[in-house]
């Protein structure tokens, strides 16, 4: 699988449509993000299965920024999966990186990694290497919606008893770009104390993933409290979707929501 | 670590990290793991999700007493005589492993003389726990299938750190549950390499891996490697040190890389001891207030800035590599050490941390087989004696490093400051999450200064009424050897009569308060437990 994506790569950068392609590389025997620059030095390029698939994956996107920033006039290329496009999308709509400065290169989840996703779409619209998988629907959410809503409510406030507000959630999240951060702010929530002020730190955050989450399951990946986070920002977007007819990072590519942000209007 | 050397004949972290997860039952004593030992927390969460039991003995309500299927409130430094009290009803009702007993160990009778005398009631007594509660503690450790236990300086920072050590040893050896997976004794190490460090010799009393100064043929052996001359007397501990000073027979100190202006208890006493050596230098990465003491300061590099490897709690030995070249002058401590060595008059060449981890190898038997080129990935847990060993997950499976495992029979003693009229309430001091120890780095870290910018007195709700004080407030706290000002937080995480205290504050040092009063074994101080007054300041 790989090889097709290196001979993708290769091309890209022979030919100069890319300066460097973000991927993952494994090297002293852990995977990381990785810059490739020279089309003739591909090695331990790798797509983050390590020891089962989609172990080993990052929040290129986010990389993508920072780097887009240090070097606004280049294109770079960026290794995407079926969450990344969504996030790629989400974030060109959000004015947060340059549809004309990226080339995607896109890989389809297998099966296994779309189950334990619950993914609603495991593969980007174009991709070079690995066969679509089925699409999954949110039985985590499912469960749960089928509990009372007071019983719901007490399994969350036990899940977020054990947030040892490490921030990781935040950090690792694509889709969180924001130099001031809400979490952080005493004027909204009591700092200093463990667990993270509970439930009003994980509400804060879900709200504001709103319209933004693309459904990677980062956060749930690296939570050291095994919170399931993911699934409480699948309501969000399911929440969302029933509301504002909108899933962030579906549709067309470059389709606007069908809603107005307030004061929208006023900027224009 | 002293403890468990006696007991088991090696000072570490007995079972892996991941084996928790699949314990049946896991006693935490005096550790606050999610703030302290976060990932280590990771393990228990998995465990209890599993089903299994959770203990927690803490006098503190911490994060852990959410997921506890038992919390259990000790009187402070009473551990002794609890872990004995939970022995006794063991004993009494025949849940012991008296196989395991008879095969592996060695000093049980005089151990049984001992627990006989602490019955549920005596013990209820001394330590504030219920009959019930012992009870219950007893039955879910000795017989579950698996059982764990996980400590750290809830344990250790008291007069009686290595009697509570050998308390939980006994415990461990009396219900069979160590030397398999997912059982053992379990103390946490705070910083990444504070096994390494130990490891590699970084005590008064051993050459690295723990072998002896004063047996010769240890010395000789070293003689002999580094071709010098070696002294066969232990060295000092830091206590030791400042007394040193005082009385003129110490006149320079070399600190690597510690911020005893912080750190060590009764800092008033502390400074007048550093102030008075002819020589002081300091080697950190900051400036720390030991360091604003010093004659030299030797700018060392951080973890960014660097090769080699640490040594983590359970003793796994990991790469790591320099991500940036060190900033300004600073450099390796590796090679200011060997810098200053060679000026001494005893050269040292090594070319690189990867030539000192292969004579580390050469002279240490636990760590004979570790090199650079086999840490790829996850590296390897001691010991590992030899290139072809793939490290060791728990130790004395079938047989203790000692040989047969040493039950110690052991008296409960009071800590060496108790509260009376003058000194009403118990100080208990610790971390918190946001920061490390003196706050040398994380102080340094605005955003984990914003999470939490300054120290703060832990008082319950009762207690803070009959005093006149409001949250936020700010009290005068005294003890014997000092006052510090700080401001109150309102809490039901403390019980009454108690006061809780983070270390990290050097403009609130707790460290003021504390009692230098030490283990005789250990040397390290009960920082756990003193005596203090407190009073709303005008
Ligand atoms: S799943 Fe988590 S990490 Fe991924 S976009 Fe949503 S909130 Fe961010
Ligand atoms: S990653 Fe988990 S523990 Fe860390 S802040 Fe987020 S929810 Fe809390």
């Amino acid at each position: 699988m790989v090889e097709k994506i290196k001979t993708e790569v290769q091309q890209l950068l022979i030919s100069g449509k890319i300066k460097g392609f973000l991927g993952l590389r494994e090297q002293h025997g852990q995977v990381g993000p990785y810059l490739f620059t020279d089309a003739q030095d591909l090695e331990g390029m790798v797509i983050g299965d390590r020891l089962k698939p989609g172990d080993s994956r990052y929040p290129l996107n986010k990389q993508l920024m920072r780097i887009a920033r240090c070097y606004p006039d280049e294109v770079f290329g960026v290794m995407v999966r079926g969450c990344d496009e969504r996030g790629l999308r989400t974030l060109f709509g959000s004015n947060q990186l340059n549809p004309e400065k990226v080339v995607s290169v896109g890989i389809a989840c297998p099966q296994e990694l779309a189950d334990a996703c619950e993914c609603l779409k495991p593969f980007p619209d174009e991709f070079v290497a690995g066969e679509p998988a089925e699409a999954r629907s949110f039985q985590t959410v499912a469960k749960l919606d089928a509990m009372e809503i007071e019983d719901r409510f007490k399994v969350w406030l036990a899940e977020f008893s054990r947030c040892i507000k490490c921030y990781g959630c935040r950090n690792i999240c694509p889709m969180c770009y924001c130099k001031d951060c809400t979490l952080e702010s005493r004027d909204f929530l009591a700092i200093g104390s463990l667990p993270a002020e509970n439930p009003i730190f994980h509400l804060t955050r879900a709200i504001h993933m709103a319209g933004r989450c693309i459904d990677c399951g980062l956060c749930n990946e690296v939570c050291p409290a095994d919170i399931p986070l993911r699934t409480l920002y699948k309501k969000i977007a399911d929440i969302v979707e029933e509301e504002f007819h909108y899933r962030p990072g579906y549709g067309e590519a470059g389709t606007r929501p069908s809603f107005k942000i307030l004061g929208e209007d006023l900027q224009h | 670590m002293a403890g468990l050397a006696a007991a088991f004949g090696s000072g570490a972290m007995t079972n892996s990290i991941a084996e928790l997860e699949d314990a049946d039952c896991i006693l935490v004593i005096g550790s606050n793991t999610t703030s302290s030992h976060p990932l280590v927390a990771t393990r228990i969460f998995r465990a209890k999700e599993k089903g299994a039991k959770v203990i927690v003995v803490d006098p503190r309500k911490i994060q852990l007493v959410h997921q506890a299927d038992l919390h259990v409130r000790h009187n402070l430094g009473t551990d002794v005589a609890l872990v004995n009290g939970i022995m006794h009803v063991i004993l009494a009702n025949g849940w012991h492993n008296q196989a395991f007993v008879d095969e592996r160990t060695e000093g049980f009778e005089e151990l049984r003389g001992v627990v006989e005398q602490y019955t549920p009631e005596r013990t209820a007594e001394i330590t504030g726990v219920s009959v019930e509660d012992i009870r219950t503690m007893a039955e879910w450790y000795a017989k579950a299938r698996a059982s764990s236990i996980v400590y750290c300086m809830g344990i250790t920072q008291h007069t009686t750190g290595v009697d509570n050590v050998k308390s939980l040893a006994n415990l461990a050896m009396l219900t069979g549950h160590i030397g398999r997976e997912s059982t053992g004794v379990n103390p946490l190490r705070g910083q990444n390499n504070v096994q390494g460090a130990c490891d590699m010799g970084g005590l008064p009393n051993v050459y690295p891996g723990y072998q002896a100064v004063n047996v010769p043929e240890n010395r000789e052996k070293f003689e002999k490697v580094w071709n010098a001359k070696l002294s066969d007397k232990v060295g000092l501990t830091i206590p030791g040190i400042l007394e040193g000073l005082n009385s003129g027979s110490v006149k320079a100190v070399y600190v690597v890389g510690e911020n005893p202006m912080v750190s060590d208890p009764d800092i008033h006493h502390v400074e007048k001891a550093l102030r008075s050596a002819e020589l002081l230098v300091v080697q950190d990465i900051f400036l720390t207030p030991t360091a604003e003491l010093a004659h030299v300061v030797l700018p060392g590099a951080s973890f960014a800035e660097k090769d080699g490897t640490f040594s983590n709690t359970e003793r796994r030995v990991q790469r790591v590599r320099q991500a940036i070249k060190p900033i300004g002058q600073a450099r390796a401590d590796w090679e200011i050490i060997q810098d200053l060595s060679t000026r001494f008059g005893y050269p040292m060449n090594y070319e690189s941390p990867a030539a000192i981890l292969d004579e580390v190898a050469q002279v240490t038997p636990s760590y004979g087989g570790i090199t650079f080129d086999r840490l790829e990935g996850d590296g390897l847990s001691w010991p590992c004696p030899n290139s072809e060993h793939p490290g060791t997950k728990f130790l004395h499976a079938g047989r203790f490093s000692r040989g047969l495992g040493l039950f110690h029979a052991i008296e409960y003693k009071p800590p060496a400051e108790v509260v009376d009229v003058d000194y009403p309430f118990w100080l208990t001091t610790g971390r918190v999450h946001v920061h490390y120890h003196t706050g040398t780095m994380t102080r340094n870290s605005p955003s984990l200064h914003e999470e939490m910018p300054e120290g703060f007195l832990e008082i319950n709700p009762q207690d803070a009424r009959t005093l006149g004080v409001k949250s936020g407030d700010t009290v005068r706290v005294s003890s014997r050897r000092g006052e510090v000002l700080v401001r109150v937080d309102l809490t039901t995480r403390v019980r009454q009569g108690m006061v809780f205290m983070p270390f990290h504050f050097v403009e609130s040092c707790a460290n003021i308060l504390t009692n230098p009063a030490h283990d005789p074994i250990a040397k390290i101080p009960e920082y756990k437990v003193c005596a203090v007054t407190l009073e709303k300041a005008a």
